[in-house]
């Protein structure tokens, strides 16, 4: 998967400097393995996401890099160091915990001041960084309470200030909003992304929520299995999905099934399980099947629809509407064509007077808007 | 009784649950408690201080409250060295248990897998099973001049040729120190282990994470979150250590009265005199109480919404 | 709490009788339960037996007058508790019309000082307080009090004395040639003074746990009860254990059974006082248990080692220097009492 990550960098000088190196790392839980064999390379001030369903191995890898697990096999580099032997404390990273895990029996100023003073710093450097983390997080006014005596948002700022303080190489952030609402997570995640630019430091954050993934990060890696899917920006992620799963997970697609029937520098032709011969732009990549089974992928809001047959027939298929949905800013339709595959159809909300249930229609794509995928 | 109608009810309820006054409620549920703690403990207490209060009392004789001269009698000199003594014994007791407690609470509580856990523990307070005399009659064995201890001191000497002397400490006050720690370890290792069961682990983490090396994490982290188990544990073994007298009995040898053994010699001993045993008792009763009321008022050192 | 005052610990008389017939229940010292002896008795009489235990007269006393006594037909107080027992109006007075063989007890215990005639009371055993050594360790022994002060160079920390301050300070008093019952302020000043001289020589205080410091050699020298030195001696005859009764005189104890007026089942009391006269269970008790036994008749029934035994039946001359422990003065006992608490706390 590094060949993948590599190819897909933008080419500028800082490139080929890592802050964090993952390298064919294992981790192996009493005969369970979590990681297999993962592969990472995370740019200096960079802002990288580990995106995966629960369970994926994304939270093990971020302990992996933290110190708090050891691989079983592989190496890690942090600045170009081999630290895999390295007890976390001596690692140049900060953790923001997925619940903050904040020393409740100390004030927010001393949770805050807690690692500049384990560094043993003056006193007057530390009284500095601790209110000028204090001022970048806003909460100046809070130093003398104590962590139960703040809300949820605002021990998340604490945690922040707990970790960005002691000026890390890397900051890890394991859901670090998990816990809040909605509300104030999207809050959260503009001062989030705010503190990374400001700040320059290289982030790496754990999430299971892709939104909050797409929005925030400069790459992310998506995690399954334990093995990571694909490494890529948000729109190579979104638009580009290299495997099933990643085009499944990361928004709502369409997957139909099927096999490839012809192969051509531009196009493939394939026709899927239930019969429908299907006209695919071929990305060249590299990563498309020209023979045997194939999956393609069709974003929702990509296809398009109409009461009567459309003039051009490429990728047109005849069904009928089943359910219509109102999504406030969306319609959602599911229909389900005369081959008998189901298709849901995204549309923004501007039809005045949206067709009934039953009604026949004809939905069709460009063969640039879908994707062929192989199944390994 | 809540099952019948009210007959004489004015206003016939289908809500049978209204025949009782809504304060006569949580009466009916106190009660059984109540009684309980009112005949075991606030009256025994309450006769007690009123035997105080009778100079000189024997069984036999009259009940009739006159002043404080028991509480007087305490400020003897005599006195003041019995109840330093015990108070030494209590301290050094409850500093042992926490020293030899704290890493077999932690070791238990976090290092041992989970499935292993109560097994651990629960050898660990096996011991308890046994009579707290046997035991002490145990330390005598293994403690006396040619007694285990010593004989594997000899047997050491004779092996490598050294002159190890022997070990004579029975009868002296670190058998009743190594008495004591030993039948109370157990209950301090228990309090301690779930205190340190509860510690959230991530803490640790966290501190790790933010530079803190095993050892300081244990100073800066582990020890102030458990600090509210270390207090519950501490004044459990100090006020039982107050209240010892089989060990100082049989392990102190002949210079270890203690208060304990001074009021088992007020109530059971040649000169029985009852008045200045319930005074020495009340006075334990009250500084007993006064620890635990400081233990509930500041043993929490976190502070609430 | 008013101050119209009542009667601490006092045992109300409740009507007699109210136990069931063939029950016999004893309040009695450790060693003096011989189950043969209990089966025969209940094969004989048909009552059963059922007993408590205590370790002190003290606490027997005090367990009694907690509110127990109403449970016990027989108690086995020491002389001088009988003496405070009766003067509390604890015990019944024994109708010796249903008594038989008192005139085999010996005349000095049917007239003694504590319980004159028995009317309260009827002796079934008696002994001395003494010194046992091991003679293989201290040799020569002690003869009399004074072997204590005089070789306490040899003694650091190698003997116990009894857990009992009349006992302690009675011993000491009488090694300064005082009466071991000295109401003598200034005579007990002077004995707990010596007795100070001699701490560094005192393990402990105790009344039962020397026996097996003495013999295991951590121990030399124990002041004791005859019966448990005598006793000890039997048990380990591979072991040079010697008892002494010092020369100047010391303690005579009898241990007596009384009926309390609480008893619930008076008749099965009567059975058992008549049992223990009989001189062949007396004489038993004598051979068993090595208490000496105050009755002519089981006396003359004992083995000659037995009888000649000068530990368990000691020579006139030694008897006429001893005394029996009494009852004090309240004031003075507070005396004795303070002056233990300084000599233990020191």
């Amino acid at each position: 998967m590094s060949q993948t990550a590599i190819q897909n960098q933008r080419s500028t000088a800082t490139d080929t400097e890592f802050d964090v190196e993952l390298r064919k790392v294992y981790k192996v839980f009493n005969g369970e393995t979590a990681v297999r064999g993962v592969d990472l390379g995370i740019r200096r001030g960079e802002f990288f996401s580990i995106l995966g369903p629960s369970g994926c191995g994304k939270t093990t890898t971020l302990r992996l890099i933290a110190g708090f697990e050891t691989p079983s096999t592989g190496e890690i580099l942090i600045q170009g160091q081999r630290v895999s032997n390295v007890p976390s404390y001596r690692r140049p990273v900060n953790t923001v915990f997925q619940s903050y895990a904040l020393f409740n029996h100390l004030t927010v100023w001393d949770n805050i001041a807690f690692g500049l003073r384990l560094k043993k710093r003056s006193k007057a450097e530390i009284q500095n960084r601790v209110d000028e983390v204090l001022k970048l997080v806003k909460m100046e006014t809070f130093a003398k309470r104590f962590p139960v005596q703040l809300s949820g948002g605002q021990q998340q700022r604490i945690a922040l200030a707990r970790a960005l303080v002691n000026r890390p190489a890397v900051v890890l952030l394991d859901e670090p909003l998990g816990a809040l609402d909605l509300k104030l997570r999207k809050e959260m995640q503009v001062e989030l992304s705010n503190l990374h630019q400001e700040l320059g430091l290289t982030f790496v954050m754990v999430t299971h929520d892709q939104e909050e993934a797409l929005s925030l990060s400069d790459r992310i890696a998506v995690m399954n299995h334990g093995k990571v899917e694909q490494i890529g920006s948000p729109s190579q992620i979104y638009e580009c999905p290299q495997t099933p799963f990643v085009a499944d997970f990361i928004g709502d697609t369409n997957l139909l099934h099927g096999k490839v029937e012809g192969a051509h520098p531009e196009m493939l032709w394939i026709v899927t399980d239930k019969g429908l011969r299907i006209k695919v732009k071929r990305a060249g990549d590299g990563h498309e099947p020209t023979s045997g089974s194939a999956v393609i992928s069709i974003r929702p809001e990509k296809i398009h629809f109409s009461l009567t047959p459309p003039s051009d027939a490429v990728n047109c298929f005849e069904g009928r509407l089943q359910t219509v949905m109102y999504l406030g800013t969306h319609m959602h339709y599911l229909v389900e064509l005369v081959s008998g595959d189901q298709i849901t159809i995204m549309q923004p909300n501007v039809m005045h007077n949206p067709p009934s249930v039953e009604t026949p229609i004809y939905v069709s794509w460009s063969p640039l808007d879908c994707l062929a995928l192989s199944t390994n | 009784m809540a099952g019948q109608s009210p007959p004489l009810s004015k206003q016939p309820s289908l809500d049978t649950e209204k025949v009782l006054p809504k304060w006569l409620e949580p009466l009916f549920l106190l009660a059984p408690a109540g009684i309980w703690l009112g005949l075991l403990l606030v009256i025994p207490t309450l006769l007690i201080f009123e035997l105080s209060l009778v100079p000189n009392i024997r069984p036999g004789q009259v009940v009739n409250p006159s002043g404080l001269d028991n509480y007087a009698l305490i400020f003897d000199d005599i006195y003041q060295k019995v109840v330093l003594r015990s108070l030494s014994f209590a301290v050094s007791t409850t500093f042992f248990c926490l020293l030899l407690g704290f890493p077999v609470a932690y070791w238990i509580a976090l290092i041992v897998s989970k499935r292993w856990q109560n097994l651990v523990l629960l050898g660990f307070v096996l011991p308890l099973w046994t009579s707290s005399l046997l035991r002490s009659y145990a330390w005598i064995t293994i403690l006396r001049p040619t007694g285990v201890v010593n004989s594997v001191i000899t047997l050491l000497s004779s092996m490598t040729h050294l002159t190890l002397p022997p070990l004579d400490i029975l009868n002296r006050e670190p058998a009743v120190l190594i008495g004591m720690t030993y039948s109370l370890l157990p209950y301090m290792v228990l309090i301690l282990y779930a205190s340190l069961e509860k510690l959230d682990r991530r803490l640790l983490e966290a501190a790790a994470d933010l530079g803190a090396t095993p050892v300081q994490t244990f100073l800066k982290v582990t020890v102030p979150q458990t600090l509210p188990g270390i207090a519950a544990g501490s004044l459990l073994v100090f006020i039982t250590c107050l209240g010892d007298f089989v060990n100082p009995e049989l392990l102190g040898g002949a210079s270890s009265m203690t208060v304990a053994r001074l009021i088992y010699n007020q109530f059971l001993g040649a000169t029985r005199n009852w008045g200045f045993g319930s005074a020495l008792s009340m006075i334990l009763i009250l500084a007993v109480s006064i620890a635990i009321a400081l233990l509930i008022k500041y043993g929490d050192a976190v502070p609430k919404k | 709490m008013s101050g119209c005052g009542w009667t601490l610990a006092e045992v109300r008389p409740v009507q007699a009788g109210k136990g069931k017939s063939d029950e016999l229940s004893l309040y009695t010292w450790t060693n003096y339960v011989d189950p043969p002896l209990v089966e025969a008795f209940t094969t004989q009489t048909g009552i059963r037996v059922t007993y408590d235990i205590f370790n002190s007269n003290e606490i027997m006393l005090a367990t009694f007058q907690a509110g127990k006594g109403s449970a016990y037909s027989i108690l086995y107080p020491s002389d001088y508790k009988v003496e405070e027992m009766i003067e509390l109006g604890f015990l019944s007075e024994l109708d010796h019309t249903r008594i038989d063989g008192l005139s085999n007890i010996l005349p000095q215990f049917q007239n003694s000082a504590y319980d004159p005639g028995n009317r309260h009371s009827i002796p079934i055993s008696w002994g001395t307080t003494g010194l046992i050594y091991d003679a293989d360790r201290l040799n020569p022994g002690p003869e009399d009090w004074s072997f204590l002060w005089e070789n306490l160079d040899k003694l650091e920390r190698r003997i116990t004395l009894l857990d009992d301050v009349r006992e302690v300070m009675g011993a000491t008093l009488r090694s300064l040639g005082h009466s071991y019952n000295s109401t003598n302020p200034q005579q007990i000043k002077q004995a707990y003074e010596r007795l100070v001289t001699l701490k560094p020589a005192v393990a402990s205080f105790n009344t039962d746990a020397w026996k097996e410091q003495l013999l295991a050699g951590d121990l030399v020298l124990a002041m004791v009860y005859s019966a448990d030195a005598v006793r000890l001696t039997k048990d380990n005859p591979d072991r040079n254990l010697k008892y002494v009764i010092p020369k100047s005189g010391t303690s005579l104890w009898s241990d007596t059974i009384v009926m309390p007026k609480t008893a619930p089942n008076p008749e099965a009391a009567y059975a058992w006082i008549n049992y223990m006269l009989q001189p062949s269970v007396a004489a038993q008790i004598t051979q068993r248990q090595y208490f000496a036994t105050p009755n002519q008749a089981a006396y003359d029934q004992l083995p000659a080692p037995l009888r000649n035994n000068t530990s368990l039946f000691p020579p006139d001359e030694i008897l006429a220097n001893s005394e029996r422990i009494s009852p004090i003065d309240p004031k003075i006992l507070a005396l004795y009492e303070r002056y233990w608490t300084l000599l233990t706390s020191s």
